[in-house]
């Protein structure tokens, strides 16, 4: 199936000609064409309200394009079910700035109720969420409540979360949004090591030193338009050069 | 297994923590469904009790007794009696002579028969008893035989067509009072059942956006909140299912002693009809109540 679906001609994630209108009228993306294939780790940068957060909602359908196409793991978002959505999202691993953990679950129970929740056979559970809370660098604070752990600990639980189901695709949303620096980085570092597993990385942010030293493939929406496109790019265009 | 046993695991934890998370909306929906099927159970009763009642009635009331006047010679009655028998209507008439009237009247239990002795003579008059193939010609009957010379005017018999029609009355408005009343709580209890489902949504909308972040199916997402109301309506069904099930009997032994001469009867195979039919309706209730509130939230 991998050697199937990676293909030059198939990335795994396509946008064509993306337009999304909200019912108040706000337009959020005009014309957007991007192609990222497997394993690629990008940024998608730009200023507040240019859509960047609208794009991540699209490919985890949770809002529909207006126009255009918008092809995951070669399924054609616009038809797919909405009751095959549940098994997109598996595929794709999401976290958010505010990370979205539930307060009354600790460590354990806020990632194994990724599983539970999508009716993965329970035996398994306990073997899954040891793994990936040692990925993210989590042993010994399984019994945590989040309000316990640090912001940079309750990313990595969300990290954790969004790793049970091995997905193909991560998407980052802000995810460095309320940390320091410091923190940051280590983040970021957990961010690369699940791309070197074969993961491909999307992350919208805003940290234009992380995306200034990293060097990696930057996408810049301005407007809900892309404006820019380059690998190894930094956060600003280059003085003397544009796309 | 593995997986539907997590499935009704997670679904029966969480609709009871829904449930005593949000105690006090919860109880007021199971005292609404206890009050529906209260409702419900007692009507159903009390118009089968009607019911007992108009049927008992009617097998009475195929008959009546024709008066004769003291007057008419014998000869004349039997006539009078043959002409009565060749009437199609007509399947049986008995000629019950004066001595045979004040014979059965001195069985009657609630009268003292002195009464009768320090009269003298006796009041009562010979009568031909009429029974017919089908009680609404009864009052044809009646209208003929009151014309003729040979029947005692005061009264000329004793047909009396009112019992039973109150009766049958009685069934119909309690029927459609009921009915309207068990419409409206039904309307209700749905409405406020849905209101605890919303709330104990409401208090779960960060679970469930994760959820649904997480890839869980729709189905997956909405079973605890239609278990929390089936929770609701059997909880409701189970009240009110004990308060008929043992009250039924004293009520009817109650009622025996009051209404002495209405046949009324303790039918226990009907009750166990009844009891089942409410707790059906409770199941009903809760899970259309549920279904109401998981409904529109859901899609998005």
């Amino acid at each position: 199936m991998r050697v199937a679906t990676v293909t030059p001609a198939a990335p795994q994630i396509s946008l064509d000609r993306v337009q999304k209108t909200y019912p108040n009228g706000t337009v959020a993306l005009r014309d957007v064409t991007l192609q990222i294939p497997k394993q690629d780790f990008v940024f998608l940068v730009g200023p507040s309200g240019a859509g960047k957060s609208t794009l991540v909602r699209l490919l985890i359908r949770e809002e529909k394009a207006t126009a255009g196409t918008i092809s995951v793991e070669g399924q054609d978002l616009s038809r797919l079910k909405r009751r095959h959505l549940p098994y997109l999202r598996r595929k794709i691993g999401m976290v958010f700035q505010d990370f979205k953990l539930l307060p009354n679950l600790t460590v354990f129970q806020n990632v194994g109720f990724a599983l539970r929740v999508t009716e993965g056979a329970l035996r398994h559970l306990k073997p899954k969420v040891e793994e990936v809370l040692s990925i993210v660098g989590l042993e010994g604070k399984e019994n945590k409540y989040p309000d316990q752990l640090s912001g940079g600990e309750q990313q990595r639980v969300a990290i954790a979360r969004a790793l049970v189901h091995d997905p193909r695709i991560f998407l980052a949303d802000e995810p460095t949004g309320n940390l320091d620096p410091a923190t940051s980085w280590e983040i970021i570092q957990l961010l690369l090591q699940i791309n070197a597993r074969g993961t491909t990385v999307l992350m919208a942010t805003h940290n234009r030193e992380i995306v200034d030293v990293m060097r990696r493939r930057v996408v810049a929406i301005e407007g809900g338009q892309i404006v820019r496109d380059e690998d190894a790019g930094g956060y600003h265009a280059p003085a003397l050069e544009s796309h | 297994m593995h997986r539907l046993w997590n499935r009704i695991d997670f679904a029966f934890s969480s609709a009871w923590q829904n449930f005593w998370r949000n105690a006090a909306v919860s109880v007021a929906s199971v005292l609404i469904v206890w009050v529906v099927l209260l409702a419900l159970g007692s009507l159903l009763l009390v118009l089968h009790s009607l019911d007992q009642i108009v049927a008992i009635e009617k097998t009475k009331a195929s008959a009546i007794s024709v008066y004769l006047a003291d007057t008419t010679p014998l000869s004349s009655a039997m006539d009078f009696k043959l002409h009565l028998e060749q009437d199609p209507r007509v399947t049986n008439v008995a000629y019950v002579s004066k001595d045979q009237a004040l014979a059965r009247f001195r069985q009657l239990p609630a009268l003292d028969p002195s009464v009768i002795d320090t009269l003298g003579t006796n009041p009562l008059p010979a009568s031909l008893d009429v029974t017919v193939r089908d009680i609404r010609d009864l009052g044809a009957i009646d209208q003929e035989v009151r014309n003729s010379p040979l029947v005692d005017k005061s009264p000329a018999t004793n047909y009396e067509p009112n019992v039973i029609d109150k009766i049958i009355l009685l069934a119909r408005v309690a029927g459609i009072a009921g009915l309207v009343l068990i419409v409206g709580l039904t309307g209700l209890s749905v409405f406020i059942i849905m209101l605890t489902i919303r709330t104990a949504i409401y208090l779960r909308r960060k679970e469930i956006e994760v959820m649904k972040l997480v890839g869980a199916t729709d189905w997956f997402v909405r079973w605890p909140f239609i278990v929390e109301g089936l929770i609701v309506g059997v909880a409701g069904a189970a009240v009110a299912v004990l308060i008929v099930g043992f009250g039924y009997r004293p009520a009817v032994i109650n009622l025996q002693s009051v209404l002495i001469f209405v046949p009324l009867a303790f039918d226990p195979s009907y009750l166990r009809i009844v009891l089942a039919a409410m707790l059906g309706f409770g199941l009903l209730l809760g899970s259309v109540g549920s279904y109401l509130g998981v409904r529109r939230f859901l899609k998005q």
